[in-house]
Formats: structure tokens, C-alpha cells, sequence
């Protein structure tokens, strides 16, 4: 082995191995791809993705996914706002807890939302105000619950990446602190507010632990994409299941695809 | 009228301590400094970006210390421009017209009257990211003075500019003061800049107003160590027989040094001349002997790009100033021999108080 750290020689061989380990992660995906393509008898697929209940998932995730990406970025500006522009006491630890939805197991998520609807204080706003246990709406919260902490990473660095000199050159043209924000701050973030609001979406619309424990796993109501691929594979329906994982696949390249675009043609500053 | 008084701010890596100064209407006022003296700091403040807790900034009498910088009313030129890169330049001039509500047809008459003031006509529709450095400085200024301030700050106006640039931009921004008598304070670390276009100047260091006065008073009468450290201290010659040759010029001896300057008037009783208007070449230079004296180096000091080389010359100590990659080229060292000649033009006359001309002052 000496001779694999020192010379002309190691430069060739750390080469071989960097390459080799993308190589055998292509081969792997492929290889996925193939068999399940292999795997797949197309009749049954496409009757499958027109399926009543998978045109039902389809909806639903649309639905709860876009509602909960709005609700979480309109939570995300003003947090990750505050958080890059503004000092306060405590904020390195305000800021590493915001984190903590990233790191957390979704399903443990899920679980405490399930536990604190049983309180009394959320037991009564389940029963009065909306009920969320087993219902649409805890679809909603828990995908919101999920993808706002990655909504507020993604909004800091972009506002991390602003200087705060746009914002101040606006005060002097007259604008009070909020209507430089809105004027000045957020077009020059528009670009990574884009690709902050895809990047949630598309983490929504593949949300599932948390989901699953607070919504249920209720055929034709709290269906979404993918519990309907856990149901799926639960009756033992791989076809269905394979159906509905290509739709997400294909979500998910039509994402990576936006999102290359979006950072190409970011603002230099 | 600006009136600074007892201001000071620490934000850990700057601070101002005890700032007082006076700006008067109309005024070109240059701030003078090294590199991180405040000098930004001091203009933030002014422009109302910081909170400032201890002292009082007024203009014309109003105590504006609190006031949000939206409600001041001054034009603000931060350095690299700070454009906003999703408008247009015609959209950046007319950003804060549009804010203040003016109707559409007077933002277009006063968006095109600044761009033909800046000479910028032909970039309206541009993208501001493809703009050089000196059309960036002309739409900044033309953004900034769109609400037609009574104040404008201006912050290293000319640094990012390339010598040329800079030199045009200079007599441009003296002529649009000029012009639209807005009371300018610009900032800058360059003595030239700031002896060229200043009306008054103040010298800050370490966070502390060292100097205030006239360019000629403050480069020629130091009044602390940090200032003439800053600027490096003039060579005064006194000057004894003055012969006038005709043509508007003298000879005067100095301590036996003859120099021919460019003077028609008075006798002379002293001459000034800075360290960098004299220069150094280390072979007998060609051309006529005027105002070229041999020496030798007792001395050099480094002095950020430049060295400063003491000369003795007869029985006189020169201070000379030169870029230190020039220095080098000429292998200067201690006791060498070399060639002074000092810049004909640059030299500043202080007549004899002997006659009736009362103008002490340097002409």
C-alpha cells in the first residue's frame, strides 16, 4: 500500500477509486431501474395509474402538498428572516433547534402530534376547531410540521447570501423596513424562494412517517401517494405499487430539472 | 448645515469616539482616512443605518439623531454601487420616485434630465450587472439624487475605478456638485482625490476626527503625529534672494538649493513641496539641470505601497515618497546616490509677509 498515497502512481489509482464508486452507484440505480421496468406488465400498470383510488392519491397529494408548501413558507420568510438578519440572545440555539424537524425521525414527528392531540388542550381543539387525528387536515400538519424546517434552512441561506446593503441603499430611497423587504429583499430572493417552494413541495408530496401515524393509513381518505404505496404493498398489489412509484419518480426528475435551471441562473452578488 | 456633536459607536470591529464636525450648505466636504478608520461607519451613522446611542447628528437645526433613514431625505452612494440587479438602470433611478408616488410622466422627465446630467442616456434598458464600474458609479449617483436630497454621501466613490475612470469621474462629480449645489461628503483614503476636489477636508483615524480645514491648511499644517504620519509631512524650504526671471517665474535660493518656480508676484519667503510630488531616479537624468539636485539616502521607510526615502541634500534632509515596486526596480539602498527632481507645478508658494499682500495663505 505505500505506493498508493505517494507518487504519480497514487494520483492514477485515487482517480481509479473515486470513479469506480460512481460507476458501481450507477450500476446499482440502473440495475433498479431495470428490474423494475422488467418486473412491470404495462396493461396492468396503466390501468392501475387510472385506477379510482390512484386517481383519488394523485389528488390528494396535490392538494395537501401545495396546501401545506404555502402554509410552511409563509411560516419560513418571517422565521429565516429574522434569523439572518437579526441578533438576539440565544439565537445560535434558537436556530440549531429549528434544525431538529430535519433530524428527527418523521414518524417519531407524527407520534408527538398524536400524543399532543390527545391533551386536553388538543383533544378539544380536535373535536371543536378542525379535527386533525385520522382526517385530511392531519395530513396537512403533519406535512407541514415536516417540511418547514427544511423550508426555513433553504430561505436563511438565501437570505444569508444577500447583502443587507440592497435593503439599506432602499431606506435611503424612502422605503419604511417592511417595504424594503418586500421591494428589495424578496426580488433579490425570488430565485431561491422558487427553488425553496420546490424543493418543500416535492419533500411534501413524498412525506409519509409522520403522516401515516397522525393521519392514518385509511384507504380512499387519507390516501396519498405514498401510503397508497404502503397500502399497496400491504394487499400484496406490487403493480399498483410500481405504478405510483414511477409517478414519483417522475416528480422527482421534473423537480432536480426545474431546480438546475433556477440555480444556473441565479444572481450573482 | 450638518452639525455632528459628540458622536461616538462601537460595533466591535469599528467605532467613532467623540466625533464633532460641521458641514456647511453646499459644501464638497472630503473624509479622509486609512483603511478602517470609520470613515463608513461615520457616513452610516449620517445616513441613519445605525442606531446611535451617544451624540446628536442635526441638520439645519433639526435633531434628526433618530430618525429612520427613510425620513432624512439624503442621498446615499455605498461603495461597489450597490445596484439593484433585477431593474433596469432607468428602473433603479426611478425606484425611489416610484416609492414617493410621483406621477408616471414626471418620473420619466426626471429619470431622463439625471441620465442626461450622467451622461448615461444610452444604458437606460441595460442590464446593471453589465455595466463597467464608472457607468455602475453614474446610475448609483443618478438613483441617489433622483429625490433631489440636500445631502449626499458618497462612499469611496472612485476606489473600484480604474486610474482613468477615476480622474474623469472626479472632475464629473466636482461638475454635478457644482451644478446641483447638493452638500456633498465623500470618503475616501486618496490625498490626491481628496486635495483635488475637497472644499474642506477632515482627517480620520482610529475612529477619531484627528483634523479639519482647508486641503492646503490640513497637507500643510499637520496639527497631530496620525495626520502627518497619514499624509507625510511636506519638505518646507525657507527661501532667502529672490530673482525674478520673466515669463512668470522666480528663482529663489534655499539654503543653496536654486529652484525656479512657476510664480509671478511677491517675493517668496518659503517653499512647500510634498514627498510624493518629488522624484527619484538613481542615473543623472537627461535634459536641462532645473530643479535636480544629487543627494543620498540617509533613510527609507516603508509606508503601506509606497517607501519614504530621506535624501540629504547639501546640508539639507528631503523627504521623497515613491511606489515601493519602483524602489526596488532602482536597488535603492542607504548611502546610494541619486537624482531628485522636484514636480515644477507641484511646488506651493508662501509669499513674504513683508509686502502689502495681507493672503498668507498658499496660492
Amino acid at each position: 500500500m505505500p505506493g498508493l498515497l505517494k507518487g504519480i502512481g497514487s494520483d492514477r489509482a485515487f482517480k481509479g477509486a473515486t470513479i469506480s464508486a460512481l460507476a458501481l452507484l450507477a450500476i446499482f440505480f440502473i440495475g433498479i431501474v431495470v428490474s423494475m421496468l422488467a418486473f412491470t406488465d404495462w396493461n396492468t400498470f396503466i390501468s392501475a395509474l387510472l385506477s379510482e383510488e390512484i386517481l383519488f392519491a394523485i389528488r390528494l397529494s396535490l392538494i395537501t402538498a401545495t396546501i401545506a408548501t404555502v402554509i410552511a413558507i409563509m411560516i419560513a420568510i418571517p422565521v429565516a428572516y429574522a434569523i439572518s438578519y437579526t441578533k438576539f440572545p440565544g439565537k445560535d440555539l434558537v436556530d440549531s433547534m429549528l434544525d431538529l424537524p430535519i433530524v428527527i425521525s418523521p414518524v417519531a414527528l407524527g407520534a408527538v402530534l398524536l400524543v399532543f392531540f390527545s391533551t386536553p388542550l388538543g383533544s378539544s381543539i380536535d373535536d371543536n376547531v378542525i379535527k386533525f387525528v385520522f382526517a385530511v387536515p392531519g395530513i396537512i400538519l403533519a406535512q407541514v410540521v415536516v417540511i418547514s424546517a427544511l423550508a426555513i434552512r433553504l430561505l436563511k441561506s438565501t437570505f444569508d447570501s444577500i447583502d443587507p446593503r440592497y435593503e439599506q441603499v432602499g431606506r435611503t430611497l424612502g422605503l419604511s423596513k417592511a417595504k424594503a423587504f418586500i421591494k428589495v429583499t424578496l426580488p433579490l430572493a425570488k430565485d431561491g424562494l422558487i427553488a425553496a417552494t420546490i424543493l418543500t413541495w416535492a419533500r411534501a408530496i413524498g412525506e409519509f412517517g409522520a403522516t401515516v401515524i397522525l393521519a392514518g393509513a385509511t384507504a380512499m381518505k387519507t390516501e396519498t401517494l405514498p401510503v397508497s404505496i404502503f397500502l399497496s404493498l400491504a394487499s400484496a398489489d406490487v403493480e399498483k405499487a410500481m405504478a405510483v412509484i414511477f409517478l414519483l419518480i417522475i416528480i422527482a426528475v421534473i423537480v432536480l430539472l426545474i431546480m438546475r435551471k433556477i440555480t444556473k441562473r441565479r444572481y450573482q452578488i | 448645515m450638518i452639525e455632528i456633536k459628540d458622536l461616538s459607536i462601537d460595533l466591535s470591529e469599528f467605532h467613532l469616539k467623540n466625533i464633532n464636525l460641521s458641514i456647511n450648505d453646499r459644501e464638497y466636504f472630503v473624509i479622509l482616512g486609512p483603511t478602517g478608520a470609520g470613515k463608513t461607519i461615520l457616513l452610516e451613522c449620517i445616513a441613519g443605518l445605525h442606531k446611535v446611542k451617544q451624540g446628536e447628528i442635526r441638520v439645519n437645526g433639526d435633531n434628526i439623531t433618530n430618525l429612520p433613514p427613510e425620513e432624512r431625505k439624503i442621498g446615499y452612494v455605498p461603495q461597489d454601487y450597490v445596484l439593484f440587479p433585477f431593474l433596469t438602470v432607468a428602473e433603479n433611478i426611478a425606484f425611489g420616485l416610484k416609492e414617493a408616488k410621483y406621477p408616471k410622466t414626471e418620473i420619466k422627465k426626471r429619470v431622463d434630465s439625471l441620465a442626461r446630467l450622467m451622461a448615461i442616456t444610452h444604458l437606460m434598458n441595460r442590464d446593471t450587472r453589465s455595466l463597467s464600474g464608472g457607468e455602475k458609479q453614474r446610475a448609483a449617483l443618478a438613483r441617489a439624487l433622483a429625490l433631489s436630497p440636500k445631502i449626499l454621501l458618497l462612499d469611496e466613490p472612485l476606489g473600484a475605478l480604474d486610474l482613468q475612470t477615476a480622474k474623469y469621474l472626479r472632475l464629473e462629480l466636482k461638475r454635478i456638485h457644482d451644478e446641483l449645489g447638493v452638500t456633498t461628503i465623500h470618503i475616501t483614503h486618496d490625498q490626491t482625490e481628496a486635495e483635488e476636489i475637497a472644499d474642506r477636508l477632515g482627517v480620520l483615524n482610529m475612529g477619531r476626527l484627528e483634523q479639519v480645514g482647508m486641503p492646503d491648511e490640513v497637507f500643510f499644517y499637520p496639527d497631530s503625529e496620525a495626520v502627518s504620519d497619514f499624509i507625510g509631512s511636506p519638505n518646507i524650504l525657507e527661501c532667502t534672494c529672490c530673482n525674478s526671471l520673466g515669463q512668470g517665474l522666480m528663482e529663489v535660493d534655499c539654503g543653496g538649493l536654486r529652484i525656479i518656480i512657476p510664480h509671478d508676484g511677491n517675493s517668496i519667503e518659503r517653499i512647500a513641496l510634498f514627498p510624493r510630488d518629488i522624484y527619484i531616479s538613481d542615473t543623472q537624468p537627461p535634459g536641462p539641470h532645473m530643479n535636480r539636485f544629487k543627494g543620498i539616502i540617509t533613510e527609507i521607510k516603508p509606508y503601506g505601497t509606497t517607501e519614504r526615502l530621506l535624501v540629504k541634500v547639501g546640508d539639507k534632509i528631503l523627504q521623497a515618497e515613491i511606489p515601493r515596486d519602483i524602489s526596488e526596480d532602482m536597488d535603492l539602498i542607504v548611502g546610494k546616490e541619486v537624482f531628485l527632481i522636484f514636480k515644477f507645478k507641484r511646488i506651493k508658494v508662501y509669499e513674504c509677509k513683508c509686502n502689502h499682500n495681507e493672503d498668507k495663505k498658499p496660492s
